[in-house]
């Protein structure tokens, strides 16, 4: 009985409704990266495909850069290095940032390896029948890539969403930080907090995982 | 051809991070924190404190009430209103002990309350006011324990601390052969503790104190062997600030004040 007694204190509804609060900033923090890296890495990885000279070998050396650094540093390097160089962001937006960075270079090689995973003789075929290099990709490249790209992005987005946690290190009052304070009002919570923690994260996740599956379908 | 292509590659990739990494150690006068601290709290009319979020008795957010809770928090609460009378609003912002020194440079925070302990270290990074608590390292193990002491930590032995703190540096020197494991912060290392993840917790007593009272099955042993006074730092070259400070601690001191406040979190 008494291994139930600390799980009884951490379930209130102060509790839940904390976590709650720090569930909120996560979602939020973890859906603008989401939008904000798929747009960026969608133009990045378009602009690779195309091979433009001068642009898309830049944009490889950027990508290469950003996509070897652990995504901790990039986040300790938004908050405290930016601010030298006169770039001041609150604790939110820094997270958003340092996310945003990282992710949209994953992204962009999925959607590049996409791109490039459509034959070539869909393009030809494409050229042949009179349409213009750009209506071929917008109407015969990207729909047939798209769909062999849903797996792998919303992986990138599930994971993604549980990097977010990282942004502890800057103080970012998301669910695991909350989940942290909670416990550090007393040692025999931090099981209870963990497993309440690990729920609420899983249950969102699990939701995207379903999503793409039905996207898949489709 | 594939090969000098990668190595092209590889060369241009070194540039830019080199490129990254010096851009972020220039211009550091030049930021828009060099400012007056004295002078941007009287403006601002608020001083933000850096303060802990997670450590019993010192700086603990209350999840019921959203607010943060401890002698830390009290003592600047009581230190403001000391020197600024009602103008100027005391606000608080979370620190840790690997993030305190960047906010206070960047800016961000005012001063430092957050058991942060005055080392000749960190006098080059920062500027410390007079010490406003005296805690000492010690050691903390379960009742029982065939560790009663530093001179019981030899070789095969394991001793929990935590991240960014003197106190892991100070173990390591005082007790070479043990292993020392440290973690992200106090709960989780006392959590450690208990799961028999080492044989000792060590960290300041003031804060040893706390998890006794959360599980009497553990106590202190050895005494302390280490003086760990706690300062409040402020961002360097601000005497002007420091000098207010300790001029609101000393009298603080002298009204009861202080005493009153520390009976009220700290018990032994």
């Amino acid at each position: 009985m008494d291994f139930l007694a600390p799980f009884k204190e951490v379930y209130s509804l102060d509790n839940i409704k904390f976590l709650l609060d720090g569930f909120g900033i996560t979602l939020k923090v973890a859906a603008i990266s989401i939008v904000l890296s798929f747009l960026i890495g969608g133009l990045i990885g378009t602009l690779r495909y195309m091979k433009i000279p001068v642009v898309s070998p830049l944009l490889a050396v950027l990508v290469e850069t950003i996509r070897n650094l652990p995504l901790l540093l990039i986040i300790f390097f938004t908050y405290f290095a930016l601010p030298e160089i006169g770039i001041e962001m609150e604790i939110t937006t820094a997270a958003i940032a340092a996310l945003t960075v990282f992710e949209s270079a994953m992204l962009s090689e999925i959607i590049r390896s996409g791109l490039n995973s459509i034959e070539k003789g869909q393009i030809e075929a494409g050229r042949a029948s009179g349409l213009s290099y750009f209506q071929t990709l917008r109407y015969i490249v990207m729909p047939q890539a798209l769909r062999r790209m849903v797996p792998p992005i919303v992986s990138q987005f599930i994971s993604l969403l549980k990097d977010t946690s990282l942004a502890v290190v800057i103080a970012l009052p998301d669910l695991l930080h909350n989940g942290q304070i909670i416990y550090a009002q007393k040692g025999s919570y931090v099981i209870p907090v963990f497993l309440l923690v690990a729920f609420m994260y899983f249950i969102v996740n699990y939701a995207l995982s379903l999503v793409a599956r039905r996207l898949e379908l489709n | 051809m594939f090969k000098t292509k990668h190595i092209v590659k590889l060369v241009l990739v070194t540039i830019v991070a080199a490129l990254f990494l010096a851009g972020c150690g220039k211009d550091k006068a030049s930021t828009g924190s060099s400012k007056d601290v004295l002078a941007k709290i009287k403006e601002d009319k608020k001083i933000v404190f850096g303060v802990k979020y997670d450590t019993r008795l010192f700086g603990l957010k209350n999840p019921k009430t959203g607010e943060v809770e401890g002698f830390d928090i009290d003592l600047s609460k009581a230190l403001a209103e000391e020197m600024f009378g009602k103008d100027v609003k005391p606000e608080y912002v979370e620190v840790t002990s690997k993030t305190r020194v960047g906010l206070l440079n960047n800016g961000k925070v005012d001063a430092v309350v957050a058991t942060m302990t005055i080392t000749d270290e960190r006098k080059k990074e920062v500027d410390f006011t007079d010490v406003y608590f005296d805690a000492g390292q010690s050691l903390l193990v379960k009742k029982g324990s065939k560790i009663q002491g530093l001179q019981d930590l030899k070789k095969g032995t394991t001793v929990l601390a935590v991240k960014g703190s003197t106190s892991a540096i100070n173990i390591r020197e005082k007790a070479p052969e043990t292993t020392v494991l440290e973690y992200e912060n106090y709960a989780e290392a006392f959590t450690a503790l208990k799961a028999g993840k080492g044989d000792a917790l060590t960290t300041d007593d003031s804060i040893l104190y706390g998890m006794v009272e959360e599980d009497p099955s553990f106590q202190l042993v050895g005494g302390t062997f280490t003086e760990e006074p706690y300062g409040i730092a402020v961002k360097k070259g601000n005497q002007e600030l420091v000098d207010a400070l300790n001029k609101a601690l000393k009298s603080l001191k002298d009204s009861g004040k202080y005493d009153e406040i520390k009976n009220k979190w700290i018990k032994n």
